[in-house]
């Protein structure tokens, strides 16, 4: 009993690692980033590639995956969904493309290929990310099995979803994030620069895709198309959380977390995701705006 | 004026395709490539059916491969009753191979109980139930989903994000019942097309007619239903859901019969792709392939039946093309992120809208410096 609620409990804080990221930027700015998935991946290349040629630890993996993840996202903005403000559908379709360029360059080595130069830890294969043996060595605790990384990533989303609150919540550049979120004409009218905090805000949420990246490494097998998988689930997580609330999301990925765990321990795990997709759908059908959300706009 | 130069423009597009699509095997003598011309035809189809919701209806369904795949699945199981794998598992009815493989020790070789779920088979061994199921499934799935979304008001992201997960829901189940769908592997060894006793071989002239002309008519109804009065209303609610219903129209009608209309051309796309590629796979369910026919309509051009039809033919040939070395198919997806990243930005009507604005520059050349003057006398009074 326990044991089934702890995975579900590691599968919602890694289903909330990477919608934690998505609930900003799609909340504030009203982006779907179909290429958060990618940023996580490219987190997750982050951590393999400093190991292979810096010998960083995933302690050291994950400020550095941060930063990466935060400034292609920024770079993503400026080139791309600066254009889109507003255009919500179009923002899918054209980070769907960054998504497939992500991907792309990744599997291409950046190009090298062409020029018949190997960079070892790219390219389209497999590549694994070296956790320390301390942290996948199971342990006895109040009679239940439980595993150190999986606790150690429940650690960190927790540290990182108080973070975000604290940033939401307690700091000056929250307050404009949430007014922006509300109101982006009456804050700009307040004298908040609308497109700097926006452009802040979508970096944070990338670096945190980053960090989600660096932790799926550990116990998920690195490859290029491992962001489009994850991205879906995220979204569904924000979207039936509500747009905008963090609460909403926390809760959502605890509620869908839990039902995949359960589920797939009496059943199977393709049995455990359809369960997820038809409580989503049902859930959009009935309150489209998700459980949690404001009345605005 | 420009009006006519338009229409006139459009009706040589359509000629000129309906030509070229029915006389390439009078060019092409490789039937290999014809069958893979085929098989983009299918494709253009599907464009079709994407531009007739997303471009016309204003409903971005990421789950289009929903009605494709089911499609393809329910003549896939016809035809693998009628392949010779099939009739030789030592019962006198037809059995497919996989279901033997999956049955328990002692089942009895028949559809009713080899496996569990397997009389669903049953109906399958007429090949006209396969095909008339290939249509109407689809059809059916399309109005219970269009109902409940369109009559709940449901619309923008939140139908694409539930068309998203039932397309990803449905390949679930179609791989978790892997007794009778045969799992990620398929339904593959597929027997032909048989139409009054003559088998309708993949890699023939004949078989590449029965797609050609499929896509011809399906173009033409489609343009003539968005002509009609139901498609002008249709664009309406596209354009301002709540003004229409003002104007006393049933917003989620049109809607709903709409989104079946592409639906039932999806799966009746499912039906032609598998008697020209003979196998049906998960693989069609996948995202993936649901949101490249999105790609193959954005860069034709969406709101333009046949610019997202020539765009799904054109990305495909040309992916066919460069696919010779792995390295280049590569290079090639790469090149249409970049594409459809730049289409999005700045050129969101497409091909087609390239070829509007040329249109329109070559008639204001035609008209020459008259209106030119005209515009000159025109601007200084504003």
């Amino acid at each position: 009993m326990f044991e089934t609620l702890f995975i579900g409990l590691s599968l919602t804080s890694v289903l909330l690692l990477i919608a934690l990221g998505l609930s900003i930027t799609y909340g504030a700015m009203g982006v779907i980033n179909m290429a958060h998935g990618e940023l996580v991946m490219i987190g997750a290349y982050t951590a393999v590639l400093s190991g292979i040629y810096l010998g960083f630890n995933i302690f050291a993996a994950i400020p550095l995956a941060f930063l990466t993840a935060a400034l292609l996202g920024l770079l993503i903005e400026r080139v791309v969904i600066r254009r889109l403000y507003g255009r919500i559908i179009d923002t899918l379709l054209a980070t769907w493309g960054v998504a497939i360029i992500l991907q792309q360059l990744i599997r291409l080595e950046f190009g090298m290929t062409f020029f018949g130069i190997r960079i070892q830890g790219l390219g389209p294969g497999l590549q694994q990310m070296r956790v320390p043996s301390y942290m996948m060595q199971p342990y006895e605790f109040a009679g239940i099995m439980i595993q150190p990384y999986r606790t150690f990533i429940i650690v960190v989303t927790i540290l990182l979803t108080v973070l975000t609150w604290f940033l939401m919540y307690r700091t000056s550049i929250g307050v404009q994030i949430r007014a922006i979120m509300r109101n982006p004409q009456m804050a700009a009218a307040c004298g908040i620069d609308v497109r700097r905090v926006s452009a802040m805000t979508f970096a944070y949420g990338s670096g945190l895709a980053g960090i989600a990246g660096v932790l799926l490494a550990g116990f998920r097998t690195v490859m290029p198309e491992m962001g489009a998988n994850v991205v879906v689930d995220g979204f569904l997580v924000v979207v039936v959380g509500g747009v905008g609330s963090l609460l909403g999301t926390v809760l959502s990925a605890g509620l869908l977390g839990q039902i995949n765990g359960i589920v797939s321990v009496v059943y199977n795990d393709i049995i455990a995701r359809a369960v997820v997709f038809a409580v989503v759908i049902g859930i959009i059908l009935w309150r489209p705006n998700g459980l949690f959300s404001f009345k605005s706009r | 004026m420009s009006n006519k130069a338009f229409l006139l423009g459009d009706r040589a597009v359509y000629i000129a395709f309906i030509v070229i699509v029915l006389g390439l095997p009078l060019l092409i003598d490789d039937v290999f490539w014809l069958n893979r011309v085929a098989r983009y035809l299918v494709f253009g189809m599907l464009g079709i059916a994407m531009a007739l919701s997303w471009g016309y209806a204003g409903i971005l369904n990421l789950g289009q491969g929903l009605f494709f795949g089911v499609g393809a699945y329910m003549v896939a199981m016809s035809l693998k009753l009628q392949s010779w794998t099939s009739m030789q598992q030592g019962s006198d009815t037809p059995v497919p191979d996989f279901m033997l493989w999956n049955a328990q020790p002692g089942a009895p070789t028949d559809l009713c109980c080899i496996v569990p779920g397997s009389w669903l088979w049953i109906p399958f061994q007429a090949q006209w139930f396969g095909i008339s199921m290939a249509v109407a499934l689809p059809v059916v799935l399309a109005l219970i989903i269009g109902a409940t979304i369109f009559r709940l008001r449901v619309s923008g992201v939140y139908v694409a994000i539930i068309t998203l997960a039932l397309v990803l829901l449905t390949r679930l189940i179609f791989i978790d019942a892997q007794p009778i769908t045969n799992g990620f592997n398929g339904l593959t060894d597929l027997g032909w097309l048989t139409v009054g006793g003559i088998e309708f071989d993949p890699l023939m002239v004949e078989t590449y007619y029965i797609v050609a002309v499929s896509v011809c008519i399906v173009l033409l109804l489609t343009r003539w239903l968005v002509s009609t009065r139901a498609g002008l209303i249709l664009q309406s609610t596209r354009d301002d859901a709540n003004r229409a219903r003002y104007l006393g129209y049933d917003v989620a009608s049109y809607q709903i019969f709409f989104f079946t209309v592409s639906a039932a051309i999806a799966g009746f796309a499912g039906l032609l792709f598998v008697i020209v590629s003979e196998f049906a796979t998960p693989t069609y369910f996948d995202i993936a392939f649901s949101i490249s026919m999105v790609v193959w309509a954005a860069v034709g051009g969406r709101s333009s039946l046949i610019g997202a039809a020539i765009g799904a033919i054109l990305i495909n040939t040309i992916e066919a093309t460069v696919s010779e070395s792995e390295m280049f198919q590569q290079a090639w997806r790469l090149i249409i992120g970049v594409l459809f990243v730049l289409i999005v930005l700045y050129m969101p009507r497409g091909l087609a809208g390239l070829a509007r604005d040329l249109l329109a520059r070559l008639v204001a050349l035609g008209r020459g410096k008259e209106a030119d003057s005209a515009k000159a006398s025109r601007n200084p009074a504003e």
